[in-house]
Order: structure tokens, then sequence, then C-alpha cells
């Protein structure tokens, strides 16, 4: 039987964490935004070296900025989180050093990847002060729309997973 | 079945199924409410969601409730409430159809959330637009202040060119020199002030002043001016308004010039008109409209918001001159008023810019201190006489170390020291015996007002005594007021007038 392991995407509403996996899942992606109430699940095999694939069970969460909130069954049996900000929107990442420590509170130790997303919308410079000054060290910074390190960032996780099994 | 059951079948519970389930996850039993399952099929199979079921089992609860979960099963999409409660051998799985009830929910929170990020980004997007006002006006700022220097010499080096001896066409070209200089000079003066009232730096400063001086100043301004491309220029007012009345005198002369210089510049045949009325006149408050009427092109109605905004010309036949700075300027002054601009026109025939103010007005205002601007030679009697005096000429700039060399050395009331580096001024001064300092502020290594404050705080009487006079692009108020709290005894702004410097220079000598 093939491996699954099962990942949360977390944030706060509007960052793209749907648009994130639709564009990993569908490659496609859609500017009308839908809000994501309570919680969509779906399913991809990734390959993560040659000859071997696992499949990701990815939990796609209904955003809130109040991430202590989060209900604790949906993390139940989780293997690895993704904590998405919109780099575009302050709101999203002032709070990310609290958001970070709950989250990891609330999930004992699986692998967290923290990813900054609509890079699209901000020129590179901006970015780079905007990371330093906010103090934010992100794993990944991407773009759903345009596809920016999606797919690579999904594959780093699925391959850590992997190799932690 | 019974009649009975069957209709409770139909109207009863129709959104809840029950699922058994062994540990191993074969669906045992279904009641198939709404999704069909198979006895026998592993519930992993059914969707993503039952994957996690074996960390359910491994759970330590007795029961679990997942809330608000999407499923999508034979294609049908649900929303549903889960719950999930482990038995001895087996696991009850009671699955609730929220569908509708979620749906409701979701367009509650699509609203809200929408709503909350919208007014995000509008204010992202205001910090986003001060930002570049901000921006915008330092550069025009800090533009203005570096044309000054080069606008200073040549004013200065134009006027002293003038004292020359000169023949019939270089007294022409002088002249036009002259006019070119002084153009400069207003431009450079409304870009500052669009660039102050855009960053709420310009304040309005009420004084009493004379408004029927003010008028026939105009007046006579305009008959000239008019009278050079044959047109007429009538100018009425009605003598119930008081004659001296409480307000920014400056600034209301240069509403009125902008406007008459716009109505100039787009008139070619007629009459242009200024016409003062008295609205009203309550308590100690006087209401006045101001019209300016001209015979020019007009306008048309499309364009009659456009043209008070910065850098807007209406577009004509021969292109006229300016950056179209005037009514911009004119909208935000009244603004600082209270007041707003209007304008009716008619293409072809003609417009009416017209504008309502109120002023102060006091019966006792006879009384007060009236502000006259009188042109006074310059007196240098009681120089005449004294030894010369020693001046230390502070200052980097090239071209204003020679100008105010040449003219200062030209008066032969004094002898000069140049001091370009701020380091070495406090070094000259304690070398050397100065009457007064004439000091740049923006100085290489130390500038200017910090130097005057070290030399104020000085133990010895006969420096910390001289005189300083402040010469400066930084023109603002505050940075004035700023210079005078350091210990400038006057301050006068780039680009000045020599004769103006002078006379400063001259009262505050000992």
């Amino acid at each position: 039987m093939q491996k699954s392991k099962k990942i949360v995407i977390l944030g706060h509403f509007g960052v793209g964490k749907t648009s994130l996996i639709r564009r990993f899942v569908n490659d496609s992606f859609s500017d009308n935004y839908k809000v994501t109430i309570g919680v969509h699940i779906t399913k991809k095999i990734v390959e993560v070296r040659a000859d071997e694939s696992i499949s990701l069970i990815i939990w796609d969460l209904e955003g809130t900025d109040e991430v202590r909130m989060i209900r604790d069954a949906y993390l139940l049996g989780s293997h690895g989180v993704v904590f998405v900000f919109d780099v575009s929107r302050p709101s999203t990442f002032q709070g990310l050093s609290q958001d970070l420590e709950i989250v990891a509170g609330k999930t004992q130790g699986i692998p967290l990847i923290v990813v900054g997303n609509k890079i699209d919308l901000v020129i590179n410079d901006e970015l780079q002060s905007l990371l330093k000054e906010n103090d934010i060290e992100a794993n990944y910074l991407t773009s759903a729309k345009t596809g920016d390190a999606v797919n690579e960032m999904f594959t780093y996780l699925a391959t850590i997973l992997n190799d932690l099994s | 079945m019974t009649f009975l059951d069957q209709y409770k079948k139909q109207y009863i519970n129709r959104n809840i199924q029950f699922v058994v389930i062994d540990l191993q996850g074969h669906i045992l039993e279904s009641d198939q409410t709404f999704i069909e399952l198979k006895e026998g099929d592993l519930i992993y199979d059914v969707h993503p969601f039952f994957m996690s079921f074996s960390a359910i089992l491994d759970a330590t609860q007795a029961s679990i409730t997942y809330n608000c979960v999407h499923i999508e099963v034979q294609d049908k999409e649900f929303i549903t409430d889960l719950k999930i409660f482990k038995k001895e051998n087996h696991v009850l799985l009671v699955i609730y159809d929220l569908t509708e009830h979620y749906l409701d929910y979701q367009s509650i929170a699509q609203a809200r959330n929408e709503s909350i990020i919208n007014s995000e980004l509008v204010v992202l997007k205001n910090v986003e637009l001060e930002e570049r006002e901000r921006f915008k006006n330092a550069f025009i700022q800090n533009f203005s202040h570096e044309l000054r220097n080069p606008l200073t010499s040549i004013i200065s080096i134009t006027n002293l060119l003038e004292g020359t001896n000169l023949d019939n066409e270089q007294r022409q070209m002088v002249d036009f020199l002259k006019q070119s200089n002084s153009n400069l000079r207003l431009l450079l003066d409304d870009i500052l002030s669009i660039s102050m009232i855009a960053s709420g730096r310009l304040q309005l400063r009420n004084k009493v002043f004379n408004l029927y001086d003010l008028l026939e100043l105009i007046k006579f301004t305009y008959k000239s001016k008019t009278s050079q491309k044959s047109l007429r220029f009538v100018m009425e007012y009605d003598h119930k308004i008081p004659e001296y009345l409480e307000g920014d005198r400056l600034r209301l002369f240069q509403i009125l010039t902008n406007l008459l210089d716009n109505a100039l510049k787009f008139t070619e045949k007629g009459t242009i008109t200024l016409n003062v009325k008295l609205n009203q006149k309550r308590a100690n408050k006087v209401s006045l409209r101001f019209e300016v009427a001209d015979t020019g092109i007009g306008i048309p109605s499309e364009k009659s918001n456009a043209i008070f905004e910065s850098f807007t010309r209406l577009e004509t036949e021969d292109k006229k001159e300016g950056v179209g700075l005037g009514l911009s300027i004119v909208k935000g002054l009244l603004s600082l008023m209270g007041s707003e601009v209007k304008v009716e026109s008619i293409p072809g025939q003609g417009s009416i810019f017209y504008f309502d103010v109120t002023l102060i007005y006091a019966l006792d205002l006879a009384s007060k201190p009236i502000e006259k601007i009188k042109a006074k030679p310059i007196d240098v009697s009681k120089l005449k006489g004294h030894r010369k005096y020693k001046v230390l000429l502070v200052e980097d700039d090239e071209r204003t170390q020679t100008v105010l060399f040449k003219a200062l050395m030209e008066t032969a009331l004094f002898y000069i020291d140049l001091v370009n580096d701020g380091a070495l001024v406090f070094e000259t001064v304690m070398n050397n015996s100065y009457d007064i300092i004439l000091m740049d502020v923006d100085l290489p290594n130390v500038p200017g007002d910090q130097i005057t404050k070290l030399i104020r705080g000085f133990p010895f009487k006969d420096i910390k005594g001289i005189p300083i006079i402040g010469i400066t692009g930084n023109v603002f108020k505050e940075n004035i007021e700023g210079y005078l709290d350091d210990g400038m005894n006057a301050v006068v702004p780039k680009p000045f007038d020599f004769h103006e410097l002078l006379e400063t220079i001259i009262k505050h000598l000992k």
C-alpha cells in the first residue's frame, strides 16, 4: 500500500491557501476569491524520487486571524503543516512568530513550512526589506497566480515526510 | 415496511446517515440516507477525509467531531458534520448533511472577509499614496532649494550688470534677462507654494491689512499688464466693504493675481474684470465675493474640474506659457481659508472664476497697527566715516561667493574673509575679529545653524555677540524660525535681492 501523509494548510483568510493547493493539484488559478469554510480535503500523488511517490492528503482549512481557534480535530493525525501568509497584507504576518508558536504547540514537533504567498503583487526589493523589517524567515516565497515555487514547496514537504517515515 | 415507517423515513432525519465500520475500516452497515455505501468496501476509498481514519482510532477520545467537512461522493458535494464514536470492536460514524446551513454561513463569511480585506487594502493604498506624496513634496522642496543658489547668482549678476556702462542693445538684453529671472523666480515660488500646500506646511498668517490698498495695487498692476495686450481692465468694489480687515493679505493677493494672470493668459481681446462684492456683514465677520471675469477662450465643461489640478493646462491652438500651477495654488489656498473656487464658462465667450471668503472685521480695527509695505531707500549714512567693517562670508557655493564678494566690495564698506567649510569657521572666528558673519546653512562638515549655536555658546562676549545673518535656500517658516532660535540675528532667503541683504546687514552692524 502506498504511503499517505496528511498535511494541513493554515493561515489567515485570503492569503491564498486554496489557490496554492489548486495550483499544485490542478495547475490552475482563479482571481475570484471564494472563502473556504470548514475544511476541503484533496489528495495528490507526489513523486519524491525516481520510482518513489507518496500520497499527500491536503487539508485546506478555513482561514482565521485567530490561530488558537483552529479546531484540534482538524489537526489530528497530521504529518506536516504549511503556514501561509500574504506578503501584500501586513495583517497576515505581523503576528507571525506568535502564530507559529501556537501552531507548533498544537502540532507537536511535526515539520512546519512557512510560506509567503502572492509575491507577484510586490516588487522584489520591497519584499526583501519587508521580510527583514518584520524579522520573517519564510521557507518559500510563492505565487499561486504565476506558479512560482508552488510545486517545489509541496514536493519539498512531501520529500521530508517520506524520509521521516 | 409499514406505511408509517415509509412516511417516517421520508420526513424524519433525512439529513443524518449512520454507518458502522469495523476497526480495519470495512463498512459493515449503512442506512444509505444520502450516500450510497457498499458493505465490505474500505471507508478509506470513499473520500480522502477517511484516510485519517486510523489516526482517529489511535486517538484517546471516545468520540471525535469534525465540523463543516466538504465531502464529494458519487459526483455530489455535501458539507457535513461528522461524529465518530469508538465502540469496543467497531466504530459508529454519524454524518450530518448541513449543506444548506453552511452555504448560508459561507455567503456571510464571504461578505465579511471581503469587507475586511478591502478595507485593509484601502488603508495600504492610502499609506502608499501618502508616501508617494511625501516623496514628491520632499523632492520638489529639495529641487527648489537646489535651484535657489544658481538663481541667486543670476539675479545678483544681472543687477550688477545693470549698474555698468551698457549700450542700448546691451540694456535691452539685460531687461530681457531680468524679466526671465523674475519669471523663473515666480515659477519656483509657485512650485514651492503648491508643495507646501500639499504637504500641509503652509500656514495662513492673518494680520490686519487695508483691502482698498491691496485692490488699488492690483488695479495699477493689471491696468498696465492688460494694456500691453490691448485689453481693458475694470475693477469694481462695493464701498460698503470695510477698508481694514484681518486676513492673510499675501495669500489673498496671490489668489487674485493667479486668477487675473490666468484670465490674461487666455484672453486675446475684450475685458478682464475684477469685482468684489459684500455678501454679508455679521458680528465681526465680513463675507466677500471676489469675481474675476474675462472675455477669453472659455473652458469646455468637461475640463472645468481638471483645470484646478496641478500641472494641468488647457489645450489651445497657440501653446500658452506656464506649467499649470496657478489655479491649483488658488484651489489649495482657498481650501486653507475654508473656501473654494468655482467657475462658470462659455467656450468662445469667456469665464468667470469666483470665490467667497470670510474675513474678520472689528470696529476698533482703525486703531490697530496696519501692515504697510513701503520701499525704503537704503540708508548707508550711518556707516560713512566708520572704518571698514570686517565681514566673514561662510558660503560653499562658488557662484554665490563670487556674487556676494563682488557686490559687497563695490559698496566700499567692507573687508571680506571667505570660508567654504563649516569645520573651519570656528578657528577663523577665534583668530580674527569680525563685525558680522554671513552664514550659509547647508555647508560641508558642520552646518551653519550648528556653528551659530556653538558661537552663541562661546564664553567670550566679543565672539558670542557677533551678528550672524543666515543666507539659505531652506525657506520654510519652521526652518527660518529654527535658525533664529539657534541664534541667528536674521535670515535672508535665497534667491535674495542684494539691496534687501545689504539693508539687513546694515541693520545689524553695531
